[in-house]
């Protein structure tokens, strides 16, 4: 369709919709910058603002603590006197804004971040890669190769994509605790080995539009099957790959229901159980939680500029042909 | 041809093992505990249809029914007027388009346990960004919503979260809106049909397949929500947010029932089928797909 013109009413309900949508990320990254004073306070003020004391002739931070009369008692946050109460008149003390750093800093050290970074990151890389080779292994003997019984197995493969996971969940729970891979990372990845029916079916579309006279070539040339798939389709399947791995990345990064069934201890845990538990654990301190909160949102973002036309190809795959 | 069959199952074996390991024996195993009495300890024992049931005779179980299918009904059909409207207004000649698809689409790659973390502050009565929005337009305190700690408010809460996430809807009517050849609508237009009857007659009948399908994907992601209130409200307060989900998750994990849980599962099945076949049916007569 051609766009319609624009007028100016329907830009306007467009800027204002997407001030309103992007309002709560401003927010989270203001709140994870703000101390833990003025994250109380019910005013909305999206700048982080500190409390500041002019004492002897320098500015200090100052976090008030109680009212004595008219004099209200502060502690002093920063500088030499770091520590020390001292009682000044309200008047004395400014808003003035103030970047809480310390909200990121002690953040990190509320819980093994770093360590839970990696097992999160091990988990990802794992599973990406297996979703990927399987995939496309899966998707060539569906698309390339010509065999019986394969449109039996498409389409046993397309019904299992209506079954919610919590049919398989219980059996599978027991299936790996008899296995003794509880508290491992097994349950997470080796299905991912297995193939991903939403993936295989994407790629197998994909794979049937190369041209079979590529593949017939490659064939009198000697080529074995798995040279093929590994010489002429998969170099001419990256972009299908990219959307693949992308979507599985963020599937790894973002699972919290597997994670949290079976893994058990605290070095085991990934990025999600641990900012789950943090949760539970420090729900008062919400500068640090939101700190972490943006610190778990940030690599989604930056994958997602730095692959968006994956992403937006991905999801009209999803959308048109799924 | 006997050796390309050895082939194509060489190819697929990962996929023939993975489906019969984590997919066709399970939901087998699964069936059978349904039929069982299964502490997690001990071994199952055969009971017949006592679980399913049980589960009629479980106010807990009609109670977080009806929560999930208060929570589908009201967050996918306002999901995808929301999107359907973000996309209309995207559909424009705007300056910057890309901004706004990304700004739209962004709020859809948070993950969850950090989304949930940042709309338990969004929803606080006291210093979140909603009460405190409401504030600022001057709204008699008695009007605050106590969203996540009141029973009526927190399931409207979560309502909204969902919404944040109309982006992704948005995309795919974006995408499905320039599809549309212009010619129809200088038809229509030639014709006499006024924007409302062209939005009515051209526009929603042209991207009706992108509208059923985000409609129906909609309704199998409702009925298994469960990592919302599990982070957020744990299904509280007063069982408010308790989704069917959770209640199986919890009668599993927590209670160690097994044999219940897998019955609850059998159940979800079964609803998520029968409203899937029901939405397409009734949506047969209005969903037009190309030539």
């Amino acid at each position: 369709m051609r766009k319609r013109p624009l007028r100016i009413p329907g830009f306007l309900a467009l800027v204002v919709l997407a001030a309103l949508f992007s309002l709560p990320f401003v927010w989270q990254v203001s709140t994870s910058l703000k101390t833990e004073d003025q994250v109380g306070k019910s005013e909305m003020d999206l700048i982080p603002r500190a409390q500041m004391l002019t004492l002897n002739g320098s500015t200090v931070e100052v976090k008030p603590i109680e009212r004595k009369g008219n004099e209200q008692v502060v502690e002093i946050l920063s500088g030499p006197q770091k520590g020390a109460k001292v009682s000044v008149s309200p008047s004395g003390l400014k808003l003035k804004p103030h970047l809480e750093w310390s909200n990121y800093s002690e953040g990190f050290k509320a819980f093994p971040f770093f360590l839970m970074l990696r097992n999160t990151l091990v988990i990802c890389v794992l599973t990406v890669f297996g979703t990927a080779l399987s995939c496309s292994l899966a998707a060539y003997g569906l698309a390339c190769v010509q065999w019986k019984g394969r449109e039996v197995l498409f389409w046993t493969m397309l019904a299992t994509m209506m079954l919610p996971g919590q049919v398989t969940m219980i059996p599978l729970f027991q299936t790996f605790k008899s296995l003794g891979w509880i508290n491992t990372i097994l349950p997470l990845v080796v299905p991912a080995f297995c193939g991903n029916a939403f993936f295989i079916f994407m790629l197998r579309q994909f794979y049937r539009t190369i041209p079979s006279s590529l593949m017939e070539a490659a064939r009198i040339d000697g080529a074995s099957d798995l040279r093929i798939w590994a010489t002429v389709v998969l170099p001419l399947s990256k972009a299908a790959l990219a959307v693949v791995a992308v979507f599985s990345f963020i599937g790894a990064w973002n699972d919290f229901l597997g994670p949290l069934l079976y893994l058990m201890d605290d070095d085991k845990y990934t990025l999600a159980i641990g900012l789950a538990r943090l949760q539970g654990q420090y729900s008062s301190d919400w500068g640090r939680m939101m700190a972490m909160s943006v610190v778990m949102t940030l690599p989604l973002i930056v994958l997602f500029f730095l692959a968006q036309r994956t992403f937006i190809e991905g999801i009209k795959i999803g959308g048109v042909k799924g | 041809m006997k050796r390309r069959t050895w082939t194509g199952l060489a190819f697929c074996s990962p996929l023939i093992l993975g489906l019969l390991a984590f997919t066709v024996l399970p939901v087998i195993a699964s069936f059978w505990f349904s039929l069982c009495n299964y502490p997690i300890l001990d071994s199952p024992r055969y009971v017949g249809a006592a679980n399913y049931v049980e589960m009629a005779h479980d106010d807990r179980f009609w109670h977080s029914v009806q929560n999930t299918f208060v929570f589908v009904l009201a967050s996918v059909p306002l999901g995808m007027i929301v999107g359907l409207g973000l996309a209309l207004l995207m559909n424009q000649r705007v300056p910057g388009i890309k901004v706004f698809r990304t700004l739209f689409f962004l709020p859809t790659v948070v993950p969850l346990v950090a989304n949930s973390v940042l709309w338990i502050r969004m929803l606080d009565p006291e210093s979140g960004l909603i009460n405190s929005f409401l504030r600022f337009l001057h709204l008699p305190e008695g009007w605050m919503p106590g969203w996540l700690s009141d029973e009526h408010w927190a399931m409207p809460g979560l309502i909204l979260m969902s919404l944040w996430g109309a982006g992704g809807g948005a995309i795919l009517y974006l995408a499905a809106l320039q599809d549309v050849p212009s010619e129809l609508f200088e038809a229509a237009e030639l014709d006499g049909a006024g924007p409302v009857q062209r939005f009515k007659n051209v526009t929603i009948p042209l991207i009706s397949p992108v509208l059923l399908f985000t409609g129906v994907m909609g309704l199998i992601g409702g009925f298994q929500e469960f990592g919302r209130a599990f982070v957020m409200t744990s299904g509280g307060p007063w069982d408010a947010t308790l989704f069917y989900c959770l209640h199986l998750f919890n009668s599993a994990f927590t209670e160690f029932r097994l044999g219940y849980a897998s019955a609850m599962a059998w159940v979800l099945f079964a609803v998520i089928l029968l409203s899937t076949i029901i939405v397409m049916r009734a949506s047969q007569k209005h969903v037009q797909y190309e030539q």
